[in-house]
Protein backbone atom coordinates (compact mmCIF):
# COMPACT_ATOMS: atom_id res chain seq x y z
CA UNK A 1 0.00 0.00 0.00
CA UNK A 2 1.65 3.25 -0.85
CA UNK A 3 2.54 5.65 2.24
CA UNK A 4 1.09 9.28 1.94
CA UNK A 5 4.21 11.84 3.53
CA UNK A 6 2.43 15.25 3.13
CA UNK A 7 5.07 17.91 3.78
CA UNK A 8 4.19 21.06 4.84
CA UNK A 9 4.95 23.74 8.20
CA UNK A 10 3.48 27.38 8.25
CA UNK A 11 6.10 29.40 7.41
CA UNK A 12 7.32 30.05 3.88
CA UNK A 13 10.87 29.92 2.46
CA UNK A 14 11.92 26.76 5.55
CA UNK A 15 12.69 24.71 2.79
CA UNK A 16 9.30 22.37 1.91
CA UNK A 17 9.65 22.17 -1.75
CA UNK A 18 13.52 21.42 -1.37
CA UNK A 19 13.45 18.71 1.55
CA UNK A 20 10.16 16.86 -0.67
CA UNK A 21 12.43 16.97 -4.07
CA UNK A 22 15.78 15.40 -1.47
CA UNK A 23 13.61 12.84 0.14
CA UNK A 24 11.76 11.71 -2.96
CA UNK A 25 15.64 11.10 -5.20
CA UNK A 26 16.61 9.49 -1.76
CA UNK A 27 13.69 6.93 -1.42
CA UNK A 28 13.74 6.62 -5.11
CA UNK A 29 17.74 5.74 -4.98
CA UNK A 30 16.63 3.05 -2.32
CA UNK A 31 14.63 1.35 -4.95
CA UNK A 32 11.66 2.62 -4.08
CA UNK A 33 8.93 3.78 -6.15
CA UNK A 34 7.98 7.33 -5.41
CA UNK A 35 5.60 10.44 -6.54
CA UNK A 36 6.31 13.94 -5.74
CA UNK A 37 3.15 15.93 -5.50
CA UNK A 38 3.15 19.65 -6.23
CA UNK A 39 0.08 20.81 -3.68
CA UNK A 40 1.51 24.00 -3.51
CA UNK A 41 -1.40 25.16 -5.86
CA UNK A 42 -1.04 29.05 -7.09
CA UNK A 43 2.85 28.64 -6.04
CA UNK A 44 4.09 25.73 -7.89
CA UNK A 45 8.38 25.63 -8.09
CA UNK A 46 8.77 22.02 -7.59
CA UNK A 47 9.07 21.47 -10.96
CA UNK A 48 12.10 23.86 -11.56
CA UNK A 49 13.73 22.04 -7.66
CA UNK A 50 13.68 18.74 -9.71
CA UNK A 51 15.00 20.44 -13.48
CA UNK A 52 11.71 20.08 -15.55
CA UNK A 53 10.08 22.40 -17.71
CA UNK A 54 6.54 21.88 -17.35
CA UNK A 55 5.23 22.15 -20.87
CA UNK A 56 2.36 19.53 -20.42
CA UNK A 57 1.25 19.93 -17.09
CA UNK A 58 -0.19 17.85 -14.43
CA UNK A 59 -3.23 18.17 -12.28
CA UNK A 60 -4.66 21.16 -13.95
CA UNK A 61 -5.41 18.14 -16.72
CA UNK A 62 -7.06 15.63 -14.24
CA UNK A 63 -9.17 18.60 -13.10
CA UNK A 64 -10.34 19.51 -16.47
CA UNK A 65 -10.61 15.70 -17.01
CA UNK A 66 -8.05 15.78 -20.23
CA UNK A 67 -7.11 13.25 -18.22
CA UNK A 68 -9.58 10.37 -16.37
CA UNK A 69 -6.87 8.91 -13.73
CA UNK A 70 -4.25 11.18 -11.96
CA UNK A 71 -1.40 8.68 -12.37
CA UNK A 72 -1.21 8.95 -15.81
CA UNK A 73 -0.61 13.06 -15.76
CA UNK A 74 2.77 11.66 -13.13
CA UNK A 75 5.79 12.10 -15.51
CA UNK A 76 9.50 10.89 -15.27
CA UNK A 77 11.84 12.42 -13.74
CA UNK A 78 15.71 12.09 -14.95
CA UNK A 79 16.12 9.90 -11.59
CA UNK A 80 14.76 6.42 -11.93
CA UNK A 81 11.73 5.60 -9.97
CA UNK A 82 11.15 8.85 -8.99
CA UNK A 83 7.71 10.59 -10.76
CA UNK A 84 6.57 13.75 -10.75
CA UNK A 85 2.88 15.37 -10.59
CA UNK A 86 3.04 19.36 -11.38
CA UNK A 87 0.71 22.04 -10.78
CA UNK A 88 2.52 24.87 -12.23
CA UNK A 89 -0.06 25.01 -15.30
CA UNK A 90 -3.04 24.64 -13.63
CA UNK A 91 -5.79 28.11 -13.30
CA UNK A 92 -4.48 31.33 -12.24
CA UNK A 93 -6.79 31.07 -9.56
CA UNK A 94 -5.99 27.48 -8.38
CA UNK A 95 -5.22 28.71 -5.18
CA UNK A 96 -8.70 28.74 -4.76
CA UNK A 97 -10.10 25.57 -5.40
CA UNK A 98 -13.75 24.58 -4.57
CA UNK A 99 -14.61 21.86 -2.36
CA UNK A 100 -15.37 19.23 -5.22
CA UNK A 101 -11.96 19.61 -6.68
CA UNK A 102 -10.25 18.93 -3.65
CA UNK A 103 -11.91 16.15 -2.91
CA UNK A 104 -11.59 14.94 -5.84
CA UNK A 105 -7.75 15.40 -5.76
CA UNK A 106 -7.51 13.72 -2.25
CA UNK A 107 -9.40 10.84 -3.10
CA UNK A 108 -7.42 10.41 -6.25
CA UNK A 109 -3.90 10.47 -4.48
CA UNK A 110 -5.42 7.99 -1.88
CA UNK A 111 -5.73 5.87 -4.82
CA UNK A 112 -2.40 6.16 -6.44
CA UNK A 113 0.10 3.05 -6.41
CA UNK A 114 3.59 3.68 -5.31
CA UNK A 115 5.62 2.93 -2.90
CA UNK A 116 5.66 7.00 -1.40
CA UNK A 117 3.60 9.95 -2.69
CA UNK A 118 5.38 13.07 -0.99
CA UNK A 119 2.97 15.90 -0.88
CA UNK A 120 4.57 19.00 -1.29
CA UNK A 121 2.36 21.75 -0.03
CA UNK A 122 1.86 25.76 0.59
CA UNK A 123 2.68 27.99 3.16
CA UNK A 124 0.32 29.13 5.61
CA UNK A 125 -3.06 27.37 7.11
CA UNK A 126 -5.74 27.65 4.21
CA UNK A 127 -7.93 25.15 3.98
CA UNK A 128 -6.76 23.82 0.97
CA UNK A 129 -3.15 22.94 2.37
CA UNK A 130 -4.47 22.47 5.46
CA UNK A 131 -7.01 19.28 4.20
CA UNK A 132 -3.92 18.39 1.81
CA UNK A 133 -2.33 17.70 5.16
CA UNK A 134 -4.62 15.52 6.72
CA UNK A 135 -4.60 13.24 3.55
CA UNK A 136 -2.91 10.92 5.49
CA UNK A 137 -1.54 10.74 9.38
CA UNK A 138 1.60 11.24 9.21
CA UNK A 139 1.97 14.27 8.10
CA UNK A 140 5.84 16.17 7.88
CA UNK A 141 6.31 19.69 9.18
CA UNK A 142 9.51 21.41 8.21
CA UNK A 143 10.83 24.02 10.51
CA UNK A 144 13.91 26.02 10.92
CA UNK A 145 15.07 26.75 14.48
CA UNK A 146 14.22 29.83 14.33
CA UNK A 147 11.19 31.53 17.08
CA UNK A 148 9.46 32.68 13.96
CA UNK A 149 9.54 29.35 12.33
CA UNK A 150 8.90 27.55 15.25
CA UNK A 151 6.02 29.80 16.16
CA UNK A 152 4.52 29.65 12.59
CA UNK A 153 4.73 25.70 13.01
CA UNK A 154 2.77 25.27 16.10
CA UNK A 155 0.39 28.03 14.83
CA UNK A 156 0.32 25.27 12.03
CA UNK A 157 -0.24 22.32 14.26
CA UNK A 158 -2.87 23.47 16.63
CA UNK A 159 -4.68 24.70 13.25
CA UNK A 160 -4.32 21.03 11.90
CA UNK A 161 -5.94 19.76 15.06
CA UNK A 162 -9.01 21.89 14.82
CA UNK A 163 -9.73 21.27 11.41
CA UNK A 164 -9.22 17.54 12.48
CA UNK A 165 -11.50 18.11 15.75
CA UNK A 166 -14.50 19.65 13.40
CA UNK A 167 -14.41 16.71 11.32
CA UNK A 168 -14.41 14.44 14.04
CA UNK A 169 -17.27 16.38 16.07
CA UNK A 170 -19.48 17.14 12.42
CA UNK A 171 -19.14 13.41 11.55
CA UNK A 172 -19.81 11.44 14.85
CA UNK A 173 -22.16 11.54 17.36
CA UNK A 174 -21.21 14.49 20.07
CA UNK A 175 -23.57 16.61 22.08
CA UNK A 176 -25.05 19.65 20.72
CA UNK A 177 -23.45 21.75 23.04
CA UNK A 178 -19.96 20.35 21.74
CA UNK A 179 -20.97 20.74 18.33
CA UNK A 180 -22.01 24.20 18.55
CA UNK A 181 -19.06 25.25 20.58
CA UNK A 182 -16.32 23.52 18.07
CA UNK A 183 -18.30 24.27 14.46
CA UNK A 184 -20.03 28.10 14.82
CA UNK A 185 -17.32 30.38 13.69
CA UNK A 186 -17.97 33.09 16.45
CA UNK A 187 -17.30 31.31 19.27
CA UNK A 188 -14.45 31.51 21.42
CA UNK A 189 -13.42 28.04 21.12
CA UNK A 190 -12.35 28.88 17.64
CA UNK A 191 -8.95 30.82 19.29
CA UNK A 192 -8.23 27.95 21.59
CA UNK A 193 -7.51 24.81 19.89
CA UNK A 194 -8.37 23.00 23.72
CA UNK A 195 -11.56 21.13 22.43
CA UNK A 196 -11.08 18.61 24.46
CA UNK A 197 -11.38 20.51 27.19
CA UNK A 198 -15.17 21.81 26.02
CA UNK A 199 -15.46 17.70 25.16
CA UNK A 200 -14.51 16.83 28.77
CA UNK A 201 -17.01 19.68 30.35
CA UNK A 202 -19.95 19.02 28.13
CA UNK A 203 -19.83 15.20 26.69
CA UNK A 204 -17.37 13.53 28.99
CA UNK A 205 -18.32 10.12 27.64
CA UNK A 206 -17.05 10.83 24.08
CA UNK A 207 -13.79 11.90 25.91
CA UNK A 208 -11.97 8.84 25.32
CA UNK A 209 -12.87 8.17 21.44
CA UNK A 210 -11.98 11.67 20.87
CA UNK A 211 -8.26 10.96 22.45
CA UNK A 212 -7.78 7.96 20.19
CA UNK A 213 -9.07 9.32 17.23
CA UNK A 214 -6.72 11.98 17.75
CA UNK A 215 -3.46 9.44 19.25
CA UNK A 216 -3.73 8.00 16.02
CA UNK A 217 -1.75 10.66 14.81
CA UNK A 218 2.23 10.11 14.21
CA UNK A 219 3.31 13.78 13.03
CA UNK A 220 7.08 14.17 12.06
CA UNK A 221 8.90 17.00 11.75
CA UNK A 222 12.53 18.35 10.60
CA UNK A 223 14.35 21.29 11.53
CA UNK A 224 16.06 22.75 8.40
CA UNK A 225 18.26 25.10 7.73
CA UNK A 226 20.09 24.64 11.30
CA UNK A 227 23.52 25.90 11.69
CA UNK A 228 26.53 24.35 13.68
CA UNK A 229 26.20 26.93 16.55
CA UNK A 230 22.88 25.97 17.72
CA UNK A 231 21.99 23.71 20.66
CA UNK A 232 21.17 20.26 18.41
CA UNK A 233 18.92 18.90 21.05
CA UNK A 234 16.68 21.78 20.04
CA UNK A 235 14.74 19.42 17.91
CA UNK A 236 14.49 16.81 20.75
CA UNK A 237 13.23 19.10 23.07
CA UNK A 238 10.57 20.20 20.60
CA UNK A 239 9.09 16.75 20.44
CA UNK A 240 9.11 15.66 23.64
CA UNK A 241 7.00 19.51 24.58
CA UNK A 242 4.35 18.15 21.82
CA UNK A 243 4.30 14.77 22.96
CA UNK A 244 3.29 16.46 26.37
CA UNK A 245 0.96 18.70 25.25
CA UNK A 246 -0.55 17.72 22.65
CA UNK A 247 -3.00 14.75 22.12
CA UNK A 248 -0.68 12.93 19.41
CA UNK A 249 2.40 11.23 18.81
CA UNK A 250 5.38 13.60 17.88
CA UNK A 251 8.61 12.18 16.38
CA UNK A 252 11.75 14.18 15.24
CA UNK A 253 13.13 13.10 12.21
CA UNK A 254 16.18 15.09 12.33
CA UNK A 255 18.28 18.53 11.41
CA UNK A 256 19.39 19.11 8.06
CA UNK A 257 22.31 21.24 8.20
CA UNK A 258 22.83 25.02 6.62
CA UNK A 259 24.74 24.62 3.52
CA UNK A 260 25.36 27.55 1.17
CA UNK A 261 25.68 24.77 -1.88
CA UNK A 262 21.86 24.67 -1.55
CA UNK A 263 21.70 27.71 -3.28
CA UNK A 264 24.01 27.17 -6.26
CA UNK A 265 22.12 23.81 -6.57
CA UNK A 266 18.29 25.55 -7.01
CA UNK A 267 20.16 28.50 -9.03
CA UNK A 268 21.25 25.09 -11.24
CA UNK A 269 17.96 23.61 -11.35
CA UNK A 270 19.73 20.21 -10.26
CA UNK A 271 18.47 18.10 -6.89
CA UNK A 272 21.18 19.27 -4.31
CA UNK A 273 21.48 15.26 -3.00
CA UNK A 274 22.64 14.28 -6.69
CA UNK A 275 24.97 16.64 -7.46
CA UNK A 276 26.42 17.52 -3.43
CA UNK A 277 26.08 13.78 -2.14
CA UNK A 278 28.47 14.20 0.29
CA UNK A 279 27.76 17.21 2.01
CA UNK A 280 26.68 17.28 5.56
CA UNK A 281 22.76 18.51 4.77
CA UNK A 282 23.33 15.59 2.04
CA UNK A 283 24.21 13.30 4.91
CA UNK A 284 21.88 14.22 7.06
CA UNK A 285 18.44 13.79 4.63
CA UNK A 286 19.71 10.37 3.98
CA UNK A 287 19.69 9.30 7.59
CA UNK A 288 16.54 10.89 7.48
CA UNK A 289 15.49 8.37 4.43
CA UNK A 290 16.42 5.64 5.82
CA UNK A 291 13.91 6.44 9.08
CA UNK A 292 11.19 7.26 6.70
CA UNK A 293 11.75 3.76 5.40
CA UNK A 294 12.04 1.48 8.45
CA UNK A 295 8.69 3.70 10.05
CA UNK A 296 6.26 0.83 9.34
CA UNK A 297 2.87 2.93 9.96
CA UNK A 298 0.10 0.56 12.13
CA UNK A 299 -2.31 2.91 10.83
CA UNK A 300 -4.57 2.34 7.96
CA UNK A 301 -5.37 5.41 5.93
CA UNK A 302 -8.38 4.32 4.96
CA UNK A 303 -9.81 7.24 7.09
CA UNK A 304 -12.64 9.41 6.63
CA UNK A 305 -12.48 12.23 4.02
CA UNK A 306 -13.65 16.08 4.99
CA UNK B 1 -3.30 21.75 25.05
CA UNK B 2 -2.49 18.85 27.68
CA UNK B 3 -1.37 20.40 31.03
CA UNK B 4 0.57 18.43 33.63
CA UNK B 5 -2.86 16.84 34.67
CA UNK B 6 -2.63 13.83 36.53
CA UNK B 7 0.96 14.27 36.26
CA UNK B 8 3.39 13.16 39.44
CA UNK B 9 6.56 15.86 40.52
CA UNK B 10 8.50 12.90 39.19
CA UNK B 11 6.44 12.77 35.87
CA UNK B 12 6.35 16.63 35.93
CA UNK B 13 10.71 16.66 35.94
CA UNK B 14 10.77 13.34 33.59
CA UNK B 15 13.05 12.09 36.59
CA UNK B 16 12.65 7.74 38.30
CA UNK B 17 11.15 7.85 41.20
CA UNK B 18 14.58 7.35 42.95
CA UNK B 19 16.51 10.21 41.20
CA UNK B 20 19.67 11.55 43.45
CA UNK B 21 19.44 15.47 43.96
CA UNK B 22 21.76 16.63 41.31
CA UNK B 23 19.64 14.56 39.07
CA UNK B 24 16.74 16.65 40.53
CA UNK B 25 18.89 19.52 39.52
CA UNK B 26 19.19 18.73 36.68
CA UNK B 27 15.91 18.05 35.81
CA UNK B 28 15.00 21.14 36.79
CA UNK B 29 17.45 23.35 34.87
CA UNK B 30 16.47 21.45 31.91
CA UNK B 31 12.52 22.03 32.65
CA UNK B 32 13.07 25.64 33.03
CA UNK B 33 15.25 25.56 29.37
CA UNK B 34 12.13 24.76 27.93
CA UNK B 35 9.67 26.71 29.55
CA UNK B 36 11.47 29.60 30.39
CA UNK B 37 9.40 33.00 28.63
CA UNK B 38 12.81 34.01 26.66
CA UNK B 39 13.14 29.95 25.40
CA UNK B 40 12.63 29.74 21.59
CA UNK B 41 10.82 26.32 22.07
CA UNK B 42 7.69 27.43 23.93
CA UNK B 43 8.08 31.17 23.84
CA UNK B 44 4.93 31.12 20.87
CA UNK B 45 3.50 28.06 22.11
CA UNK B 46 1.72 29.13 25.63
CA UNK B 47 -0.01 31.83 26.98
CA UNK B 48 1.45 34.28 29.73
CA UNK B 49 -1.16 32.48 32.18
CA UNK B 50 -0.28 29.08 31.29
CA UNK B 51 3.58 29.04 31.41
CA UNK B 52 3.31 30.85 34.67
CA UNK B 53 0.94 28.06 35.75
CA UNK B 54 3.59 25.50 34.02
CA UNK B 55 6.49 27.20 35.96
CA UNK B 56 5.10 27.21 39.23
CA UNK B 57 3.86 23.41 39.38
CA UNK B 58 7.76 22.78 38.18
CA UNK B 59 9.21 24.82 40.39
CA UNK B 60 6.75 23.15 43.20
CA UNK B 61 7.53 20.12 41.88
CA UNK B 62 11.40 21.22 42.25
CA UNK B 63 11.35 22.51 45.88
CA UNK B 64 9.34 19.24 47.02
CA UNK B 65 11.42 16.79 45.74
CA UNK B 66 14.57 18.53 46.38
CA UNK B 67 13.55 18.62 50.10
CA UNK B 68 14.52 15.54 51.93
CA UNK B 69 11.72 15.92 54.41
CA UNK B 70 9.05 17.22 52.11
CA UNK B 71 9.95 14.63 49.59
CA UNK B 72 9.35 11.52 51.93
CA UNK B 73 6.20 13.07 52.83
CA UNK B 74 5.08 13.36 49.14
CA UNK B 75 6.45 9.64 48.54
CA UNK B 76 4.49 8.73 51.21
CA UNK B 77 1.29 10.22 49.95
CA UNK B 78 2.05 8.43 46.26
CA UNK B 79 2.61 5.03 47.58
CA UNK B 80 -0.57 5.47 49.38
CA UNK B 81 -2.87 6.81 46.97
CA UNK B 82 -1.05 3.50 45.07
CA UNK B 83 0.16 5.71 42.10
CA UNK B 84 3.96 4.23 42.22
CA UNK B 85 5.87 1.49 43.89
CA UNK B 86 8.13 3.08 45.92
CA UNK B 87 9.77 0.45 48.13
CA UNK B 88 13.19 0.38 46.08
CA UNK B 89 12.95 4.16 46.28
CA UNK B 90 13.75 3.93 50.25
CA UNK B 91 16.34 1.68 49.66
CA UNK B 92 18.28 3.62 46.95
CA UNK B 93 17.47 6.59 49.21
CA UNK B 94 19.92 5.59 51.74
CA UNK B 95 22.56 5.83 49.24
CA UNK B 96 23.26 9.56 49.87
CA UNK B 97 24.71 12.00 47.25
CA UNK B 98 27.96 14.41 47.93
CA UNK B 99 27.25 16.79 50.79
CA UNK B 100 28.55 19.63 49.32
CA UNK B 101 26.86 19.57 46.50
CA UNK B 102 22.91 19.43 48.42
CA UNK B 103 23.85 22.77 49.66
CA UNK B 104 21.20 24.88 50.53
CA UNK B 105 19.62 25.48 47.22
CA UNK B 106 16.33 24.95 48.72
CA UNK B 107 16.45 28.45 50.05
CA UNK B 108 18.01 29.67 46.83
CA UNK B 109 15.05 32.82 46.69
CA UNK B 110 15.81 33.81 50.12
CA UNK B 111 19.22 33.55 49.85
CA UNK B 112 19.47 37.13 47.21
CA UNK B 113 17.29 38.65 49.80
CA UNK B 114 19.11 37.48 52.77
CA UNK B 115 22.63 38.88 51.28
CA UNK B 116 21.24 41.99 50.01
CA UNK B 117 19.63 42.94 53.37
CA UNK B 118 22.88 42.56 55.43
CA UNK B 119 24.77 45.51 54.53
CA UNK B 120 22.16 47.49 56.45
CA UNK B 121 23.91 45.87 59.32
CA UNK B 122 25.96 48.69 60.72
CA UNK B 123 29.37 46.32 61.25
CA UNK B 124 29.13 44.69 57.90
CA UNK B 125 28.72 47.64 56.13
CA UNK B 126 32.22 49.17 57.66
CA UNK B 127 33.20 46.21 57.20
CA UNK B 128 32.20 46.37 53.13
CA UNK B 129 33.90 49.94 53.13
CA UNK B 130 36.97 49.11 54.84
CA UNK B 131 37.81 46.43 52.52
CA UNK B 132 36.74 48.01 48.90
CA UNK B 133 38.42 51.05 49.85
CA UNK B 134 41.63 49.21 50.04
CA UNK B 135 43.95 48.93 47.11
CA UNK B 136 44.55 45.57 47.36
CA UNK B 137 42.33 42.80 48.32
CA UNK B 138 43.28 39.48 49.80
CA UNK B 139 41.90 36.14 50.27
CA UNK B 140 41.53 36.65 54.12
CA UNK B 141 39.22 39.77 53.38
CA UNK B 142 37.16 37.96 51.04
CA UNK B 143 36.64 35.24 53.58
CA UNK B 144 35.97 37.95 56.38
CA UNK B 145 33.38 39.30 53.80
CA UNK B 146 31.91 36.11 53.26
CA UNK B 147 31.44 35.49 57.05
CA UNK B 148 30.26 38.88 58.01
CA UNK B 149 27.45 38.06 54.75
CA UNK B 150 26.91 34.84 57.15
CA UNK B 151 27.66 32.99 53.65
CA UNK B 152 28.93 28.93 54.18
CA UNK B 153 31.25 27.86 51.46
CA UNK B 154 28.92 25.40 50.41
CA UNK B 155 26.14 28.15 49.26
CA UNK B 156 28.91 29.86 46.93
CA UNK B 157 29.83 26.40 45.37
CA UNK B 158 26.11 25.92 45.33
CA UNK B 159 25.27 28.90 43.39
CA UNK B 160 28.22 29.46 41.21
CA UNK B 161 29.57 25.69 40.74
CA UNK B 162 32.94 26.67 41.32
CA UNK B 163 34.94 23.67 43.30
CA UNK B 164 34.84 24.06 47.18
CA UNK B 165 38.95 23.76 46.66
CA UNK B 166 38.89 26.43 44.58
CA UNK B 167 37.24 29.06 46.94
CA UNK B 168 39.61 27.46 49.76
CA UNK B 169 42.61 28.30 47.73
CA UNK B 170 41.04 31.88 46.92
CA UNK B 171 40.19 32.49 50.15
CA UNK B 172 43.41 31.41 51.66
CA UNK B 173 46.09 33.16 49.16
CA UNK B 174 47.07 29.64 48.05
CA UNK B 175 48.49 31.26 44.73
CA UNK B 176 49.90 28.09 43.38
CA UNK B 177 46.39 26.40 43.68
CA UNK B 178 44.91 29.49 41.89
CA UNK B 179 43.06 28.60 38.53
CA UNK B 180 44.99 30.72 35.32
CA UNK B 181 44.35 34.30 35.33
CA UNK B 182 41.19 34.10 33.07
CA UNK B 183 39.22 32.17 34.83
CA UNK B 184 40.33 33.25 38.10
CA UNK B 185 38.74 36.35 37.13
CA UNK B 186 35.59 34.97 36.36
CA UNK B 187 35.58 33.09 39.60
CA UNK B 188 35.98 36.19 41.50
CA UNK B 189 33.06 37.94 39.83
CA UNK B 190 30.90 35.01 40.49
CA UNK B 191 31.81 35.68 44.29
CA UNK B 192 31.67 38.97 44.30
CA UNK B 193 28.05 38.84 42.59
CA UNK B 194 26.87 36.28 45.27
CA UNK B 195 27.95 38.91 48.04
CA UNK B 196 26.23 41.36 45.80
CA UNK B 197 29.16 43.56 46.06
CA UNK B 198 30.96 45.42 42.76
CA UNK B 199 32.71 42.77 41.08
CA UNK B 200 35.17 45.06 39.70
CA UNK B 201 36.64 46.08 42.82
CA UNK B 202 37.27 42.47 43.99
CA UNK B 203 38.96 41.74 40.99
CA UNK B 204 41.03 44.21 40.57
CA UNK B 205 41.72 44.36 44.31
CA UNK B 206 42.42 40.56 44.42
CA UNK B 207 44.65 40.39 41.72
CA UNK B 208 46.73 43.42 42.76
CA UNK B 209 46.96 41.52 46.41
CA UNK B 210 48.53 38.58 44.34
CA UNK B 211 50.96 40.76 42.12
CA UNK B 212 52.09 42.28 45.66
CA UNK B 213 52.53 38.93 46.99
CA UNK B 214 54.31 37.52 44.28
CA UNK B 215 56.90 40.26 44.52
CA UNK B 216 58.10 39.80 47.35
Amino acid sequence: MSQIYPIGGGKGGVGKSFITASLGALLAKWGKKVVLIDLDLGGSNLHTLLGINDQQGGINRFLDKTVNNLENTAVSTNIQNLFFISSSLCSMEVANLTHAHKLKIINAIRKLSFDYILLDLGTGTNFNTLDFFLTSKQGIFICTPEPTAIENSFRFIKVVYLRKLKQIVKQHSFISAVKKATVSPNNIAIKSPDIIEIVLKYDPDSESFLRNRLSEFKFKFILNQFRKNLDATIGYKIEDLCNRHFYSNFQFLGNVGYDVRIHDSVLSKKIFVHRYPYTPPAIDMEKIAEKIINNRPSVSLSGEIS
Amino acid sequence: MKKFDGLNYYEILKIPTNSLSFEIKRAYRDALSIYDDDSPVTYSLFSNEERDNILKTIKEAFLTLIDEHKRAAYDTILTDSGQVDLSITSMINQKKPVPFYTGNMTNIDNFAERVRKKPREKEVEKLLNETLSKDSISGDALRKLREAFEVEISEINAITRISVSVIKSMEENRIENLPPDLYLKNFLKLYAETLQIDPQRIIDGYLKNISLAQKE
